[in-house]
């Protein structure tokens, strides 16, 4: 991309957010002058949004106050609408909808009939319009706290996002003063917002992005190779996993309790629904940070008052189920990009139901202890899960903000995205203990985009002398055995996590499975003669946009070497994701 | 990226070892995979700057 011609005519000074979209909440960031991404509070002081909007008597509110009109005036609230946008009426799921406004068939897209004027009358609202309004006062509340207006935004979406969503999207956003400068993938947001920190160091790692939210929840596997990001798979689940269902888990056990004592079933009244509802929310919110949390809900039914309490326990024994499936989602995941849990060097927790610590526990267990689990509630300098996409968006913002929209637009075509990526990874053999037996040293990983270049320092036998560099591709396998009694390595969680299975006895054999390296195909030999004493032997490894491989390998410190290239391989089939 | 240090020893030169130049190409890559790479964060902007302009990473270093 080359930065604006100086000169040219002065064009209006660009002034771009972070904008976070979802379903349930949007979050709006911006980058501070030294590079940090900073999430913005509205006015009402909430950094994460409700996705929705409420009229009475042609008033509109916004965000919380909005979720808050889902008891009194559900028919005039409209939320969960964001995955209608760009689709036609027949291809959505209205469920999230059921306590709020109805989405409707409107000629070739979907529309909610509210009362949105101050007068009586039925408006067809478009879900286009819906989002222009929500993106207007999500710009303005970031332009009254930057005190500028904000003209310009990077905005996340999900992994699966169709064309025809992504040009609604930009139309909507456009019709509200912003324009979207770039649409990223959400998962790769979540990646960009820990890389970004100033301790964060580049190393070629497998990423799980579990993005879990209010109404569906996303895992994409992220190879992340020099800081270039390649996505291997993704999953998606809208049903039996996400924040929606663990609300419902104690809306049915409170219902139970007041029904227990009033013989009357709250869920039956839509009212009194709601209000369950928000408060359900509300408890389990607080069962993330504490062991115990109360729900009260005044004149729930019938006039008479709800005030309850549950602990951590009772709760996570009552959502085994739920967990159980996010813990599932990512194993599917995990197993769609070809990989194996052993292979996961880091899972990023994104999205405001990643606070709960049940998950990030079931996590630690289906993961082995070397797995980076980046949570609230395993690492406590973890990021807000709920915070990460409008962070990752803030910072993209501040990287392309400078360019022209055609600039961007071109280098984020397929034309520069679509890359060969090496099928295995590539390295060095060197002795093992057994001294018989060579062992393959991974330098260039697989997955890498090419063209890359990757540098290892290598020590050589005792007294040095002439040693052989030989270069090989190499093949991960993972290697089963069983053993008495050893300790969990990385041995899948068992769903039921309500039964903590330490305190069973294993009368079976534990299985140890571990990834061990099995040579490839030998690409090349190099001789490095006369290495001093106490010397080290530095081998470096280009790969070529063509693919084309350049070895140079030499003394450490020393000068000279011996280089080499490899005929070029050929690019075949297309990734799956 | 920084270069990474592997604590084993390279293996002695086999007796009778020989090339030119001291260096022996054997065999090719496997074929490699078409993917998408994420248009996102600094690295990428990197990647996308030698591609078109067809620089090589010495020469994107200077
Ligand atoms: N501290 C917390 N503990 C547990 N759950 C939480 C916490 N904070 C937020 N949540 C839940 O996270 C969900 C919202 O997540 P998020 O804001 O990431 O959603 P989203 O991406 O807008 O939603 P969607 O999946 O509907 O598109 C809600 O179900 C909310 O109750
Ligand atoms: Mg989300």
């Amino acid at each position: 991309m080359s930065s604006q011609e100086e000169g040219e005519l002065s064009s209006p000074e660009i002034t771009a957010i972070g904008i976070s979209f979802g379903n349930s909440n949007s979050s709006i960031a911006y980058t501070s002058g030294e590079g940090k991404a900073e999430v913005i509070a509205n006015e009402e002081g909430d950094r994460q949004i409700p996705s929705v909007l409420s009229y009475i008597e042609g008033e509109e509110y916004h965000g919380t106050q909005a979720k808050s009109q889902l008891v009194r005036n559900s028919k005039n609230t409209v939320a969960y609408f964001r995955d209608f946008l760009g689709r036609d009426f027949d291809s959505i799921d209205p469920t999230p909808c059921h306590a709020s406004a109805h989405p409707q068939k409107h000629e070739s897209t979907v529309a909610f009939s509210i009362q949105d004027q101050e007068s009586d009358a039925q408006n067809i609202v478009t879900v286009s319009e819906i989002t222009t309004r929500h993106i207007r006062r999500l710009a303005s509340s970031a332009s009254d706290f930057l005190g500028k207006k904000v003209n310009a935004a990077v905005i996340t979406v999900p992994t699966n996002v169709t064309e025809e969503q992504r040009v609604a999207l930009s139309e909507a956003a456009k019709k509200a003063g912003v324009e979207v400068l770039q649409m990223i993938l959400e998962p790769t947001a979540a990646v960009l917002a820990y890389d970004a920190r100033p301790e964060a160091k580049i190393k070629d790692k497998i990423i799980v992005v579990a993005d879990l939210g209010g109404t569906r929840s996303d895992i994409a596997i992220v190879a992340s190779r020099g800081g270039i990001y390649s996505i291997l798979s993704t999953s998606h689940d809208y049903e039996t996993a996400a924040g929606v269902q663990l609300d419902q888990v104690l809306i049915d056990h409170f219902a139970k309790e007041f029904i227990k004592k009033n013989k009357t079933d709250p869920r039956k009244n839509e009212r009194s629904m709601a209000k369950l509802k928000l408060e359900a929310e509300a408890t389990k919110k607080a069962l993330s940070l504490g062991g115990n949390a109360s729900c009260s809900v005044e004149s729930l039914a019938n006039g008479i008052d709800f005030s309850s309490t549950i602990n951590r326990t009772r709760y996570e024994l009552l959502a085994g189920k739920v967990f159980g499936a996010f813990t599932r989602l990512i194993e599917e995941a995990v197993r769609k990009a070809d990989l194996d849990i052993l292979d996961v060097d880091e899972v990023i927790l994104s999205g405001g139901t990643s606070h709960t610590p049940k998950i990030s526990q079931n996590l630690q267990r289906l993961f082995p202890p070397t797995t980076r689990i980046l949570s609230p509630s395993t690492l406590p300098t973890a990021i807000d899960p709920s915070s990460l996409s409008a962070r990752g968006a803030a910072i993209q913002a501040s990287l392309v903000q400078e360019f022209e929209k055609d600039d961007i637009e071109q280098s984020t075509h397929p034309m520069v995205t679509v890359t060969p990526h090496l099928r295995n990874a590539i390295g060095v053999m060197v002795v093992s203990e057994d001294v018989k037996k060579g062992l393959f040293s991974a330098l260039v990983e697989k997955e890498t985009a090419v063209p890359c270049r990757r540098t290892g320092v290598f020590a050589v036998p005792r007294d040095g002398g002439d040693v052989i560099v030989k270069i090989c591709e190499g093949l991960r396998e993972i290697k089963v055995s069983k053993k008495e009694k050893a300790k969990i390595n990385g041995k899948p969680a068992s769903d039921d996590s309500e039964l903590d299975s330490d305190d069973e006895e294993d009368e079976e054999a534990e299985e140890i499975r571990e990834k061990v390296w099995k040579v490839g195909t030998v690409l090349a030999e190099a001789g490095v003669k006369g290495v001093k004493k106490g010397g080290k032997v530095e081998v470096r490894i280009k790969v070529e946009a063509d693919l084309g491989v350049q070895v140079e390998v030499r003394e450490a410190g020393g000068k000279g070497g011996v280089r080499g290239t490899l005929e070029k391989a050929r690019v075949v089939e297309n990734g799956s994701a | 990226m920084a270069a990474v240090h592997f604590s084993l020893p390279l293996p002695v030169l086999p007796q009778g070892w020989s090339a030119e130049k001291d260096f022996k190409s054997i065999g090719q890559l496997s074929p490699a995979t078409q993917r998408n790479i994420e248009p996102v964060g600094p690295h990428f902007l990197a990647h996308e700057r030698r591609k078109r302009h067809q620089r090589t990473f010495s020469e994107d270093d200077r």
